[in-house]
């Protein structure tokens, strides 16, 4: 199968600190990769490199088949981001920041796109109401929808759990579970349970290094807490 | 189903992004309000500080100088703010993550802020005329105010822009932003001190000081415009 994500001893390195240092991985296309790892670890730090909001220092990486450094705007066509920061401009209404990233993107119908979308998010009924007056479970949903306005292929996912309450965690994992036949997500999280759960394949990371990578069916959740906790143990880079 | 794409063309995405600032700035007024009320407190400190001066004081000639420090005091508030909401909730990350040439972003940014700095001038110069120009004859030349204004407004807007997207990420950024911009905009204020003087007192030989002034403000202008356009990338990339 193809490779969406493949790296080769990626790193990235502030200052004389290895925030991401010799990552080679490669994820298949359909996969959901859950990356763990303590404070510092380097997790956030490679999903800013794979998503070319920040340049790797030396290694390679490819998305969906395209280098990251050669042709990074032929990647961004390729790629959403959700994070805990909404990307949403909280003065414009729902209907006004979706527009906005569909008429960026250049999606041919952008109305039809961003009213789908704001269904499919069941925001429809607040599409004229400005982001500011959201709840952080709403504005999570139109979070989701601004990144896959432009229908990506791969999306990754920072700690994207952050300040939600319950429900609106379901709600957020039943959203996610609609996207992921044919698309690739790569998720940030601390929550171990979930994160393993969710995933096809499970990476550590600490001081920037790989500590474990596999598939999820080669691994037992027991044994992987225990890894998990003994990387936790390792500290911060 | 997948959804169709057509690379949009640079001058879509730069509407796009101008309209995008413009529609915040008109339902928040955030900008334009705190520019326009400290430009009036400008005003009012002016109006103090040179009620207690002597009869003999030729304000004419102090004119361009009073006018454009009020001008780039003003901007540096505004310009300060201009990336206050691309901050908030990571939404600049967001528009870096869409495949578009960066200088767009500079240019679109640039233009709003370029507007904004405009619609403040275009209350502030009439109430400077006002408190400080009424009881004084300007030159017949007063008319052609607007064009020193003009041109220097661009290179404000301009350099601004370019240094508040450095310094939007650093600690004490406004103190920053003025460290930077009043230093590297001196030249363009004098051209523009120069030139604004010249068309308010209206003497003798005032169009050649005009030109030759605007010309150095125009030169400025093109080279510092050009200089942001092509850094922009590695600055918005840093």
């Amino acid at each position: 199968m193809d490779a969406a994500i493949e790296t080769r001893k990626l790193s990235k390195v502030f200052g004389n600190r290895r925030a991401v240092d010799n990552v080679s991985i490669t994820v298949p296309r359909g996969a959901f990769l859950s990356i763990f790892g303590p404070n510092g670890a380097g997790k956030t730090t490679l999903l800013r490199v794979l998503s070319t909001l920040s340049r790797a220092t030396s290694g390679s990486a490819k998305l969906m088949g395209i280098d990251l450094k050669e042709e990074p705007d032929r990647v961004r066509d390729h790629i959403g981001l959700i994070s805990h920061n909404s990307m949403l401009y909280p003065d414009l209404t729902a209907e006004e920041n979706l527009m906005i990233y569909a008429r960026l993107y250049g999606v041919e119908d952008p109305q039809a796109r961003v009213r789908d979308l704001l269904e499919a998010v069941e925001l429809k009924h607040r599409r004229l109401d400005v982001v500011r007056t959201f709840s952080r479970g709403m504005t999570q949903r139109l979070s989701i929808a601004r990144a896959l306005v432009h229908d990506p292929d791969v999306v990754f996912l920072d700690e994207p759990y952050s300040g939600l309450d319950p429900h609106a965690v379901d709600i957020f994992d039943e959203l996610i579970g609609q996207q992921r036949a044919d698309r690739t997500f790569v998720m940030v999280s601390h929550d171990l349970q979930k994160g393993f759960d969710m995933c096809t394949h499970a990476l550590v990371l600490a001081k920037g290094r790989v500590v474990s990578f596999d598939e999820k069916d080669n691994l037992d959740f027991d044994e992987f807490h225990d890894l998990y906790r003994a990387t936790v143990g390792m500290g911060v880079a | 189903m997948a959804v169709a794409l057509k690379k949009p063309s640079t001058w879509a995405q730069y509407k796009t992004l101008l309209r995008k600032d413009l529609e915040q700035e008109f339902r928040t007024k955030e900008m334009l309000t705190s520019m326009g009320i400290y430009a009036l407190l400008v005003l009012v400190v002016y109006g103090a500080a040179l009620a207690q001066t002597t009869s003999t004081l030729d304000v004419l000639q102090m004119s361009g100088g009073l006018l454009w420090a009020l001008i780039v005091f003003t901007s540096l508030l505004g310009l300060n703010r201009s990336f206050a909401h691309e901050k908030e909730q990571g939404c600049l990350e967001g528009i870096l993550l869409v495949p578009l040439d960066r200088s767009v972003i500079f240019l679109a940014k640039a233009t709003s802020n370029l507007l904004f700095l405009l619609a403040v001038e275009v209350v502030a110069v009439p109430l400077f005329y006002f408190f400080f120009l009424t009881t004084v004859t300007p030159g017949e030349s007063f008319w052609l105010l607007a064009v020193p204004l003009f041109v220097g407004t661009v290179g404000v807007a301009g350099i601004g822009t370019l240094l508040s997207t450095i310094t939007v990420n650093t600690r004490g950024k406004d103190v920053m932003l003025a460290v930077l911009f009043i230093p590297l905009v001196f030249p363009l204020l004098w051209a523009c001190v120069s030139a604004t003087t010249a068309v308010v007192v209206g003497a003798e030989g005032y169009m050649d000081v005009m030109l030759t002034s605007l010309a150095l403000g125009v030169g400025y202008d093109v080279v510092m415009l050009l200089a942001s356009w092509v850094l922009y990338d590695f600055v918005i990339s840093a």
